[in-house]
């Protein structure tokens, strides 16, 4: 075949553009040295609460600048602070969610930052506190907190004659009724690709996928809490009682702003993310406690929520800890994210809501931050990812869809899942105990 | 090519001793040839052997690359999800390059026809979606496909039936096979077309003096001489059919039924980036490469007798 020949002025020029960018694209940022003038730090995160956050931190402290770059959400931003830590350029913050945690400090990414953490386990609630503690060390600053809520379209539950339900049961009974009422609609959607919210009910149920005890971990996805779990939802399905499709897509938000899908139980950040999506129906909607599995326990889990990491690239980890440590606790910190409709992780911070604004998507729920800090104390105390949790979300997301789409039961998938993270585990050199 | 080498002699001889000319002139392409090819293509061939093991001790110790032999190629070659892959691969391929081709050399054709009316206008609305990037235009059919928001299914249910979910069972794989048809017959049927404006009208003459009909003409001369043509659409296609990806990714959030292995490339971006696995993407990337240059080179030794007999 003839190759047309390229010109060589073009090559040439090509080349020299390439050395030029290769050139320019070397440091994370920060190059300067501490003696002379601020030092600048490069932070990645995502989210609507963030600029005006890392704004009014630029404010107040003239020495060290945060220069913030959105590098996707949470799953992609992990995936890219990994490539960008092999290669040495990673930024010297970074937002990480809970889940992703411990897969990126055995990735070499989030540095250990004891020694900057003096006095900041009291300012959050044990149960967020460890999710950024790993073996008695402390590996990032919390900095909002995703407990588990029914947000719910109080006017179609009205119209349709719906109490809320405060179990898992009266939950399915109203079920039943949502769909004889309105056979379009459905109480609610059961994503079979979201890992974050199965999770969340699992723990709600006393599951634990992961635990260590001393070197050796233990992988439990099919334990009889977390069978349980996906038993439920599998007679909803079964009884097409709840829709089973992925959340947020198009068919999804259409169904939400039609009326035809009532209730999402998600993490609290869910206001602002329906608000996204459905915006014409702000005053409709209002948030209740998630519904029990045992009465009388109101025990919810996380779904979702994040902390600030200081990453093993980092030039000035004594700045970049002291960012994340204001990011997680300052009081400015906390009102910019309240403004934007986010749960803070901190003690300080969940107190500063009860004096604001109930969010945008039900302005009349004038106890919305009340119920939410009632539901924050109940939450489920220890949570333990494991050290490769992106495989499991992954292998999760197909062998639970699968299991929707062909109608298999939802139990085997979980077997299925459970032996994808053990091998992976234990080809990347893990001790993981027999069952 | 063969005109080269049958230079006279003293000429080339002449020629040959002045290297400096030519080295000067190729550098620049080896260069970029080596920087951009030669030495990605060695990493990746490096990191295949390569793995993230854990080195310290302790329930959170850190992932250290280190020499794992042939492991990741003996998991990718054994992993039943490839082969799935590669199935399903297979069912989008019989739909989408038969009637990519097909329909691009039926829009050529008519467009060839004498005495054809809006011929530039039909050219240029045929090619038009070849222009949309392939995302852009995913996004597009995702909104007509998926049931709350289809108008297909708008009027379905207007006129009292019931609507129909295109991104599920047995019409998934004609679905994502539709977004890539639509965007490549423009790209095909230009290529087509210009090798048949490139046949001598005279032929055509002869033919219809020797009581040829435009069918005759179209099946017996036509279709014969762009041959070449044919051939080299067809590899185009089946390359880029080996490395759909694209329309199924950006499908994906859309619908349970596609998974993150669908096809081969999706497989292999999961495990570099949703599963901080590169050496593993890295053997089945070498893995899939080999296949598409085997099955390149017998398609074309198998083609090249008919299409390029004479010429080679």
């Amino acid at each position: 075949m003839m190759r047309k020949p390229i010109p060589v002025v073009a090559t040439l020029s090509a080349v020299a553009l390439t050395l030029a960018a290769c050139s320019s694209g070397s440091g994370s940022g920060g190059d300067d040295t501490e003696a002379d003038g601020p030092i600048t730090l490069d932070y990645w995160a995502w989210g609507t609460a963030q600029q005006p956050m890392v704004d009014a931190w630029n404010a107040a402290h003239p020495d060290i600048q945060v220069k913030r770059t959105d590098a996707g959400g949470g799953t992609d931003s992990s995936a890219k602070l990994v490539t960008a830590t092999r290669a040495d350029n990673a930024p010297d913050v970074a937002l990480v969610e809970y889940n992703t945690l411990p897969a990126m400090i055995v990735a070499g990414v989030a540095a250990d930052i004891s020694e900057h953490a003096d006095g900041l386990e009291s300012e959050f609630a044990p149960g967020v506190w460890s999710q950024s503690t790993f073996d008695g060390a402390t590996y990032g600053v919390p900095q909002d907190a995703g407990p588990q809520a029914l947000t719910y379209n109080k006017a179609r539950f009205d119209e349709l004659g719906i109490e809320v339900p405060t179990t898992w049961e009266e939950f399915a009974k109203a079920a039943e009724k949502v769909h004889e009422a309105d056979p379009d609609t459905y109480i609610t959607t059961f994503a079979p690709d979201d890992f974050g919210s199965l999770a969340a009910f699992a723990q709600q149920a006393g599951a634990e996928w992961w635990s260590v005890d001393g070197d050796t971990w233990t992988v439990d996805f099919d334990d009889p809490a977390t069978v349980a779990v996906v038993d439920y939802w599998q007679d909803l399905i079964d009884r097409d009682l709840v829709s089973a499709e992925p959340l947020l897509t198009p068919e999804w938000n259409a169904k939400v702003n039609d009326g035809e899908v009532l209730s999402w139980p998600a993490g609290l950040w869910a206001a602002g993310v329906l608000y996204g999506v459905a915006e014409e129906s702000a005053g409709d909607w209002a948030m209740a406690p998630l519904p029990e599995w045992e009465e009388g326990n109101p025990a919810v889990g996380f779904q979702g929520g994040s902390a600030v990491v200081v990453t093993t690239s980092a030039e000035h980890p004594e700045a970049a800890a002291e960012f994340a440590r204001w990011m997680g606790t300052a009081e400015e910190a906390s009102a910019a994210q309240i403004e934007q409709g986010q749960y803070p992780a901190s003690l300080s911070g969940q107190e500063l809501t009860l004096e604001s604004d109930p969010p945008l998507l039900m302005p009349q729920q004038k106890d919305y931050w009340e119920t939410a800090a009632e539901i924050t104390r109940t939450t489920v105390p220890e949570i333990s990812w494991g050290p490769n949790t992106n495989v499991a979300s992954s292998a999760f997301q197909d062998a639970m869809s699968k299991a929707v789409t062909n109608g298999t039961p939802l139990r085997d998938a979980l077997t299925e899942i459970e032996a994808e993270v053990v091998g992976d585990m234990e080809t990347a050199g893990f001790e993981v105990a027999k069952k | 090519m063969s005109a080269a080498t049958d230079a006279p002699a003293p000429a080339y001889r002449r020629v040959r001793r002045r290297w400096g000319a030519p080295l000067l002139f190729l550098a620049p392409a080896a260069l970029l040839f080596v920087a951009f090819l030669a030495v990605p293509i060695g990493y990746a061939l490096y990191l295949s052997f390569r793995g993230m093991r854990v080195t310290g001790g302790g329930p959170f110790g850190l992932r250290q690359e280190t020499w794992v032999g042939l492991d990741n190629y003996v998991a990718v070659l054994t992993d039943p999800e490839l082969v799935a892959g590669l199935g399903r691969l297979g069912i989008y391929g019989i739909i989408a390059v038969p009637l990519t081709l097909g329909l691009a050399l039926a829009f050529a054709l008519l467009l060839d026809l004498p005495r054809v009316r809006g011929a530039r206008f039909a050219r240029t609305a045929i090619f038009i979606p070849y222009a949309v990037p392939g995302v852009v235009a995913t996004l597009l059919w995702g909104f007509l496909y998926l049931p709350s928001t289809s108008p297909g299914n708008w009027i379905l249910e207007r006129v009292g039936l019931d609507g129909i979910d295109v991104l599920h069972g047995g019409m998934l794989f004609p679905s994502v096979a539709n977004i890539a048809i639509w965007g490549g017959v423009g790209f095909n049927m230009i290529i087509l077309y210009t090798s048949l404006r490139g046949i001598p009208a005279d032929v055509y003459e002869a033919a219809r003096l020797d009581g040829a009909g435009e069918w005759d003409i179209a099946y017996r001369i036509k279709i014969p001489l762009v041959a070449p043509a044919l051939t080299l659409t067809g590899l185009f296609a089946l390359i880029g059919t080996l490395q759909v990806y694209g329309e199924p990714a950006t499908l994906r959030p859309m619908t349970s039924a596609i998974s993150q292995t669908w096809v081969p490339l999706m497989m292999i971006y999961r495990d570099a980036f949703a599963r901080d696995n590169l050496s593993l993407a890295a053997a089945s990337s070498v893995a899939l490469a080999l296949g598409t240059l085997v099955v390149s080179v017998v398609l074309l030794r198998v083609t090249q007798k008919r299409s390029f007999g004479e010429s080679s």
